[in-house]
């Protein structure tokens, strides 16, 4: 019979297991790079009391690096995937981490004195210069550039769902990151001063931790993480363009505010929180992912109306 | 700080600095607009740069700044005739012209973002998202109804206030960079709504027709006995109007037992609560305000450029407002103007920068907030009536 | 104060109605116009289109018979409707910009054909498909030298019901390009009745992630994918097809002919369909005259799909200039009565709404990683199969 079959496009599929676990598969991949993002702000927020909104285009500079890196590594013939991704990521981690490093220093630091704004400012145009300058110039800046799949593509088909290994790989390799994080913050001696640092500056001076140089250090960890994040990006879409950076960062932000500035659980739980509301959004509303993003932002909107201060509360108050 | 030197009489600050810096502006601004070659507009940028760069090292902008500040209202007139004389310069030139409208509406804009940052302190990263509601509103009432023009204006502009209202709750609950992330999160959900929304036209947008006024079409070309002028003039007058009408709006504000307690609210909101301000009341009024001025700015922008689509309302065109802002000296009316006039008229003219141009506005703002945080043309410290002196 | 102001006034007045009179050269020089996407994801079109308009605009020059010297006025409008309303207006504003040779993207060319219209601007379009952007208004400034999306989703849906397809899932940009192919696709597809329709979606002209629209095809389980949109999310919805495992026979239209399709995606871009009406610029009439022409001048991009057509529509603009000379209303004229002009491209008559008939559609699939004419290919012969082809 001629003509479209009506109805399929919307919330009233039946779900099967295998379809469910399609879409908890989805959310969590978004998340976890959602996650990582968030973790980097609040790294930054708990540090010095700054939003660097340039997180997300300190991302999209890795993720370049990285693909930089590649095409460096294939015209000097290097071939093999794992050699190839263990170089692009170590490279790119560090690069990011200077990067990082030089941003504390030379445009966060001077600001201290001034007013919180200027400094989320001072960030959201630092943000546009990176993203305007891999526009710009990397060679064919402004269109998408495919990523090489450097991960083993073999899948397993469970029904509807369909098991790939490197979705498996990179969410495995996320939560050791994320893991290792909190070992770094919780177990050692840099992290107990970082926390130091994030509670109390003040103190943490006359006790003889190095100001300075522990903000550089929590800044090339955070950027370095965005680094990490960026190429996850790119082995997961297999593309990278100038504007991600701009899309995660706004929702590693949203994700890391939710979860309460400052906490790395709270940042955590932020990021996989905002991909279940996409995932979410796009099961019930009826237009696929097309409301998911105004049905997301919306979400958070109405949580800052019910807790400013995010879902894990900061802990200081201000009453009069 | 103005440096104008301690008077014992009641002597008040001369006007002429402000005039002539006013005059020398205008001729300045009229030959950038007229340049077409790319040297020259090269060297006359050059030849601005240096020439204030010098006039600040003289001190010479100080006692511009200060006798803005002691005769204002005259100066306002003549900055008006001088608005006058750039558009007759320019009296056929459709494209000229419209950068001109362009100026004045996004003035008039960031004059509301003013209201709400500058004299309230209440972030507002959305501005060129009700901006979008003003010209989205002026689409639909134009194209669906026949509410007269002006009077869509002013609905464009309530409807802004109405959705900033939508905000309120989480805006007032939250402070600093939480009251930034509420703002970013409408910035980016009203223009995804849009696109996904087919009703009001989706990524394609709508068209407009232009604005009429007691049958008197804005959008024919006028004649007036030999001298034929472009259509652009009549949205000219009707923006120049609105431009005139905020900033002597947004000024009295200022003066007012309004703006005290909003100057109040803003500096220490702990000291101001302390004091029985009701900081949520003056909160509302200062957004609100705000939204509206950004609302009819829009409404007529949409009219002036007869299309209106999701992506001239992204967070990108909100963060230009915002440089604006800050380029221009936060609270300074005067510093926005020649901020906007800046930022919208230069990469137009200097083509080879075009493609560069968001990254040159960042680089500048950055250098702004680096070297002179209090931006071109800081706002002085509250004075009760001009020319007062404590 | 108040004489000084009236002074500056006069003083001011007197020089804006003076300098223009002193100018007036004598005009060798004419000015054409090119409009395309110069960045973003489809700029490997628009490159092409502007090095083919130039290549136009060379040849012209170096003629000897040539009555004018042309200078060729690129602009971008990266693809989106409001930047292109902003270039539009920008060159048609100028009056000393003759005609111009617009627009790749249909969601670019269909917003701006009020704004030539509004201004008197003769162009002809090279390489958007949208029906309505010719055929909405009867509006005299605007033709078409390219074809119309009407007979490539004819041939497209023939070839899917001749192969044996029964289930086809539709995805498309919200952009008036994709709804109109995914109107025209289905009508064909309807009228031939042999396959069905199970979903259709529509994504935004931006949309990064596609895992939920094709998780949600996955579970409808078509045999071919419908793709109505262009090249960058092209590549983004097969390499996701790929990761969710999605077996089926990926179909576009003249949306992912471009070099740039096959670069992004390598081996997945194998077994891809897609349909362009004209022949392969090889085949056309003057086609090996204009690759030798092209190569000769060593540009750095490839002239891609539309670049012929740019050619030709370039081409007709100079040689109506020639004939009439450097005025838009007699251009616009001379457009309205073309019929069988010899071109590049073949011959083209112009309709009473300004549209050439491109007879010939041509099949494409990728093969090897080129795109190959179907009835040419493995997969017509039976050497390869496409995913379920019978």
């Amino acid at each position: 019979m001629a003509g479209r079959v009506p109805g399929h496009d919307g919330g009233d599929l039946d779900m099967d297991a295998g379809l469910l676990a399609q879409y908890i598969m989805n959310g969590l991949m978004l998340g976890m790079m959602y996650a990582l993002v968030a973790v980097g702000f609040t790294l930054f927020f708990g540090v010095l009391d700054v939003i660097k909104f340039s997180h997300g285009d300190v991302l999209t500079v890795g993720a370049f690096a990285a693909l930089a890196t590649y095409v460096g590594l294939h015209a000097a013939g290097v071939n093999s995937s794992w050699l190839d991704l263990l170089i692009m990521l170590v490279l790119s981690t560090l690069a990011m981490a200077l990067l990082g490093m030089g941003i504390a220093r030379y445009l966060v630091m001077p600001l201290r004195s001034a007013p919180a704004l200027n400094t989320l400012l001072i960030t959201l145009m630092l943000g546009t210069v990176l993203r305007e300058s891999v526009r710009l110039f990397y060679p064919q800046g402004a269109n998408p550039k495919p990523f090489p799949a450097l991960l083993p593509r073999a899948s397993v088909d469970l029904g509807g769902f369909n098991l790939r290994l490197d979705n498996v790989l990179m969410l495995a390799a996320g939560v050791l990151v994320i893991l290792g994080i909190q070992y770094l913050l919780n177990r050692t001696k840099l992290g107990l001063a970082i926390r130091a640092v994030a509670q109390d500056e003040e103190t943490a001076r006359t006790m003889g931790i190095n100001f300075t140089a522990i903000v550089l250090i929590t800044f090339a960890i955070g950027s370095g993480l965005a680094a990490f994040a960026g190429v996850m990006n790119g082995l997961y879409y297999n593309e990278i363009n100038f504007g991600i950076g701009l899309y995660l960062g706004v929702i590693g932000f949203s994700a890391a505010i939710i979860g309460g500035l400052g906490s790395i659980y709270g940042a955590i739980l932020g990021g996989f929180l905002f991909a279940g509301l996409q995932t979410i959004g796009t099961v019930l509303l009826p237009f696929a992912s097309a409301y998911k993003d105004v049905f997301a932002f919306a979400v958070v909107i109405a949580i800052m109306a019910w807790r400013p201060t995010g879902l894990i509360q900061e802990k200081i108050s201000e009453r009069v | 700080m103005s440096a104008s030197k301690p008077t014992t009489k009641k002597s008040r600050t001369s006007v002429w600095p402000g005039v002539i810096a006013l005059a020398i502006a205008t001729a300045y601004l009229i030959a950038l607009l007229d340049a077409e070659r790319q040297n020259l507009i090269i060297a006359l940028l050059v030849v601005g740069i240096v020439v204030v760069i010098a006039g600040a090292w003289l001190g010479v902008l100080d006692s511009v700044s200060a006798s803005f500040a002691d005769h204002e209202d005259a100066l306002g007139g003549c900055a008006i005739i001088a608005a006058l004389a750039v558009a007759a310069f320019f009296h056929e030139s459709h494209f000229v012209l419209l950068l001109v409208i362009t100026v004045l509406l996004y003035s008039v804009a960031t004059l509301g973002l003013n209201v709400q940052f500058g004299y309230a302190g209440v972030l507002n990263f959305a501005g060129a998202s009700f901006f979008g509601i003003g010209a989205y509103t002026s689409a639909v009432l134009n194209t669906y109804t026949s509410v007269p023009h002006l009077l869509v204006l002013v609905i464009g502009g309530l409807l802004a206030a109405l959705a900033g209202s939508l905000l309120l709750l989480p805006v007032l609950r939250t402070r600093g960079h939480y009251a930034a992330v509420v703002t970013i999160a409408f910035a980016l959900l009203f223009k995804t709504f849009l696109e996904v929304n087919d009703v009001l036209g989706g990524p394609q947008g709508m068209q407009l027709k232009g604005m009429s006024i007691l049958r008197w079409s804005f959008n024919d070309n006028i004649k007036i006995g030999n001298i034929s002028l472009s259509f652009y003039m009549n949205y000219f007058v009707v923006s120049l109007l609105l431009l005139i009408g905020a900033f002597i709006l947004v000024r009295r504000l200022e003066r007012s037992w309004i703006g005290l307690n909003l100057d109040a609210l803003r500096l220490d909101e702990t000291a101001a609560n302390c004091f029985g301000l009701n900081i949520v009341r003056w909160k509302i009024t200062a957004f609100l305000i705000g939204n509206f001025l950004i609302g009819i700015a829009g409404a007529l922008f949409g009219m002036v450029g007869g299309f209106v689509a999701p992506n001239n309302y992204t967070f990108a065109d909100s963060l230009i407002l915002v440089s604006i802002l800050l380029l221009g000296g936060i609270g300074n009316p005067w510093g926005l103007i020649v901020a906007t006039i800046i930022v919208v008229v230069v990469p137009e003219k200097l083509q080879t920068i075009q493609e560069y141009r968001f990254l040159l506005y960042a680089l500048m703002v950055i250098a702004v907030l680096l070297f002179r945080p209090e931006g071109l043309l800081p706002r002085h410290v509250r004075r009760y009536f001009p020319g007062w002196r404590p | 104060m108040r004489k000084t102001c009236r002074r500056m006034i006069v003083g001011i007045a007197a020089l804006a109605f003076a300098v223009p009179t002193i100018a007036a050269e004598a005009k060798d020089k004419v000015k054409v116009g090119f409009i395309g996407p110069l960045t973003g994801g489809t700029s490997a079109n628009g490159l092409g289109g502007r090095n083919s308009a130039d290549l136009a605009v060379r040849l012209r020059n170096a003629d000897p018979k040539a009555k004018y010297e042309y200078e060729l006025v690129v602009l971008d409008d990266e693809c989106k409707p409001n930047v292109a309303v902003q270039v539009a207006t920008k060159m048609a504003a100028d009056k000393d910009i003759i005609a111009g040779a617009t627009h790749y993207c249909s969601a670019t060319a269909i917003a701006t054909v009020d704004t030539y219209h509004k201004f008197g601007f003769p162009v002809i379009v090279w390489g958007a498909v949208l029906p309505d952007i010719t055929y909405r208004n009867k509006y005299e400034e605007v033709h078409r030298v390219n074809g119309t999306m009407i007979n490539q989703n004819d041939a497209n849906a023939e070839l899917i019901s001749k192969l044996g397809y029964k289930t086809v899932a539709v995805i498309h940009d919200t952009t008036d390009y994709g709804k109109g192919h995914n109107e025209y696709f289905s009508k064909s597809l309807a009228k031939i009745g042999k396959a069905n329709i199970v979903g259709t979606f529509g994504v935004t002209a931006e949309q990064q992630d596609f895992s939920s629209e094709l998780t949600k095809i996955k579970a409808l389980n078509p045999e071919v994918i419908y793709f109505g949109g262009l090249t960058p999310i092209g590549v983004r919805i097969r390499a996701q097809m790929d990761k969710l495992g999605i077996n089926a026979v990926f179909d576009g239209t003249s949306g992912i002919v471009s070099d740039s399709y096959i670069q992004g995606l390598g081996p997945l871009a194998e077994g891809t369909l897609a349909f362009r009406e004209g022949a392969p610029t090889e085949k056309l009439p003057g086609g090996k005259f204009f690759i030798e022409k092209y190569n000769a001048q060593k540009y750095d991009n490839p002239p891609e799909a539309y670049g012929a057509f740019a050619f030709a529509a370039m081409d007709m603009i100079l040689d109506t200039i020639e004939k009439v000379g450097p005025d838009r209303k007699k251009v616009i004229a001379a457009l309205a009565d073309v019929k069988d002009r010899d071109s590049i491209v073949g011959k083209i008559t112009f309709d009473d709404h300004g549209q050439n008939t491109v007879p010939v559609i041509t099949k494409y699939v990728v093969q090897d990683g080129k795109f190959v004419e179907w009835d040419d290919s493995d997969y017509a012969s039976g050497k390869r199969k496409l995913p379920g082809q019978k």
